[in-house]
């Protein structure tokens, strides 16, 4: 992992002496052995700021429509659930692929700052890490804590489509392998097995500890509305009261507005304060899309068009 | 200072006589990694073997939803229906940051306008405190002359010590509730406690693994409202609300009517937060804070200038939970480090 480290540095290095990008977007090391943060590099001698590892867990690509406007091209660091970010932006013309440079990195899992914190000392500092198959261990200079992925990846790892980037113009570290896995809807089988009444309470619940705050929205990469719907006043289609009706209204609205298009990256689920699943109900949607249409999880091939964002004038119109 | 002994085996039936004479709230874990202060009905549902909640207990006196006025109009008279005086509520089991920030509260609506929603919550509300018995690495609330056994505000304070808790009598209102169930409340060995309590605070005080120096920030802020530093701190910031509304502090909300039908309607008040673009947004289009960066700075010249420029007091209380919560490790500890070396560097 420090060897990637090194070739990350050293590419990054490359790209702005040679004046090819104006911005390094990667991850930076955090405020604690276990976080890392987004780090924005512009000069050569700032690139030591970029780190790599099992603490990488947010998808940069969001940054891209922030800087789509520059004059000079921007690289960013991709893992493989990423890089299907990278490819849906280009599908809905966000982005210019002249214009960005993807540094990927194959991505072995991604460790839960929360489930992590606990064990760790926050303060030490991160000598190495080596990946032992079942288990990731972390070599400080405070000591070493072995995880085991199992317990301690984000849920989303363990049933990893990508882990290495489909989308890379540079690739530094080693190819990942690709396991086949029966059911990568498990968490989303079980719900369905529910009756209505009740998988109804269980949304329910979830959704009555909603903030509001937007963080899963502001995190998505594939809301890229100048105005969101729910920002806006008039009309007020969800009003700023915090209650179940509202809150419903605003997870199923935005469930359904990115169906088709949502990468299951599974962002807004890691950022949720409240842990509410919500991957779980943009799985669902993705499970339902592939057994219908037969598609794969957008942003998985170049040009996937959405089944549900495509016009055919020889499409069947039984409802009508 | 007062002070008494409840037995732990004999808590969960204070909590019950509490749950049925008061609206009793207290943490519920909701789920499994969840943990939020709620209305609850007895003994049963209440967590105590929680570090710090998810969302400040501010909600209890400060709700995210408040509904403030009805309305109708019939003919040419206009029907007006205020909220009704709120019930007698007992907060218990409030960590020391969060009862700090009630304080840090209260001068805002009890100022120039008097906030009769939140001062007559105020008023029916009895804090009970209770200190931590752990310090997670997000925690600095020493940074701000407190601590992990402070029970300043609160009307009682409860310490965890072996199979006792030694309680704190703050207030007029902690005494009477004190009397009220004297039943409970004992006063053996109280000096005894009281030394394992101090003992027990300077113990969890090593544990801090977060120094914060505060020393010349607020007077970096007060000479710069211009920094380049604001330039490189808010890029990676998403602009969501989840540090204000996490934050026991915060306390910015927007009012608006929900109108049903031509004739009547609903006003409500609701949490806003700094970080949304239309928070500044006027009718015009103007926006003074037009991008994150303002924002941002906004947020953090908030904490730690002008909250102590308004009412002298912190703004701040070192709860950690924006540092836990923000999903791109946004960090005031290390905003305030870095802002001290800006100072030391001008």
């Amino acid at each position: 992992m420090l060897d990637a480290i090194r070739k990350l540095r050293e590419q990054a290095k490359k790209l702005l002496e040679e004046k090819k990008v104006e911005m390094v977007i990667g991850f930076g090391e955090g405020t604690e052995l276990a976080r890392t943060t987004p780090v924005f590099i512009t000069s050569p001698e700032e690139v030591s700021a970029l780190t790599w590892g099992p603490f990488c867990a947010n998808n940069l690509v969001k940054y891209l429509t922030d800087y789509r406007n520059l004059q000079g091209n921007v690289a960013v660091v991709v893992k493989g659930c990423d890089s299907r970010s990278v490819n849906r932006l280009l599908t809905d013309n966000q982005i210019d692929r002249d214009k960005v440079v993807v540094l990927g990195v194959p991505c072995p899992g991604q460790l839960d700052w929360h489930l992590v914190a606990a064990t760790v000392n926050p303060a030490a500092k991160l000598k190495g890490i080596s990946d032992d198959g079942e288990s990731f261990t972390v070599k400080t200079d405070a000591g070493d804590y072995k995880f085991d992925k199992k317990e301690s990846m984000l849920h989303k790892c363990l049933v990893c489509e990508n882990p290495n980037p489909i989308v890379s113009d540079m690739t530094v570290g080693k190819e990942q392998p690709v396991k086949n896995y029966e059911n990568r809807f498990a968490e989303v089988t079980a719900l369905e097995q529910l009756g209505t009444e009740e998988k109804s309470k269980y949304w329910d619940k979830q959704f009555s500890r909603c903030l509001r705050c937007y963080a899963c929205r502001n995190v998505c990469t594939v809301c890229t509305c100048r105005t969101c719907v729910f920002d806006q006043m008039q009309p007020m289609w969800v009003s700023k009261r915090n209650n179940l009706s509202e809150n419903t209204s605003f997870h199923l609205i935005r469930a359904f507005h990115v169906a088709g298009r949502c990468v299951d990256c599974g962002e807004c689920d890691r950022v949720c304060p409240v842990d509410i699943p919500l991957r779980k109900l943009n799985q669902k949607i993705l499970k339902d899309l592939g057994d219908l249409f037969d598609t794969p999880t957008p942003g998985s091939k170049a040009d996937l068009t959405s089944p549900l964002g495509e016009f055919a004038t020889g499409d069947p119109e039984e409802f009508m | 200072m007062d002070s008494r002994v409840v037995s732990k085996a004999q808590l969960p039936e204070l909590l019950d006589k509490l749950a049925r004479d008061y609206i009793l709230v207290a943490p519920v874990h909701e789920e499994e990694t969840v943990t939020l202060f709620k209305k609850v009905s007895g003994a049963n549902e209440v967590q105590l073997d929680y570090t710090n909640s998810d969302v400040s207990p501010k909600g209890c006196l400060f709700p995210q939803t408040e509904k403030t006025i009805s309305y109708t109009y019939t003919g040419d008279t206009l029907d007006m229906k205020e909220a009704a005086e709120p019930p007698k509520t007992a907060l218990f089991g409030v960590r020391p940051c969060d009862i700090k920030s009630i304080l840090a509260l209260d001068p805002v609506f009890e100022g120039k306008f008097l906030d009769s929603y939140y001062l007559d919550k105020r008023k029916n509300t009895v804090i009970i405190g209770l200190s931590c018995s752990k310090v997670l690495s997000t925690c600095f609330c020493t940074a701000f002359n407190s601590g992990p056994c402070d029970g300043s505000g609160a009307d009682l304070m409860f310490t965890e010590l072996g199979d006792k808790y030694y309680v704190e009598v703050n207030t007029d209102k902690g005494s009477s509730l004190v009397e009220a169930y004297s039943q409970f409340f004992g006063k053996q060995d109280t000096e005894q406690l009281a030394k394992a309590k101090e003992e027990q605070a300077k113990k969890l005080e090593g544990q801090f693994t977060r120094k914060v120096d505060l020393e010349g920030v607020k007077q970096v802020l007060d000479e710069n409202f211009e920094l380049p530093y604001w330039d490189k701190v808010f890029k990676k910031c998403l602009g969501c609300g989840i540090c204000t509304f996490v934050c026991p502090t915060c306390h910015c909300f927007d009012i608006f009517d929900y109108v049903t039908g031509e004739v009547s309607g609903d006003r409500f008040r609701c949490w806003d937060s700094c970080m949304f673009p239309d928070f500044t947004l006027m009718a015009g289009g103007h926006n003074p804070r037009p991008s994150k960066k303002e924002r941002v700075r906004n947020r953090f010249m908030h904490k730690l200038k002008y909250h102590l420029d308004r009412y002298n007091l912190e703004g701040c209380v070192g709860c950690g939970r924006c540092i836990s919560k923000c999903p791109v490790n946004i960090d005031i500890t290390q905003i305030i480090k870095d802002l001290k070396e800006v100072g030391q560097n001008a």
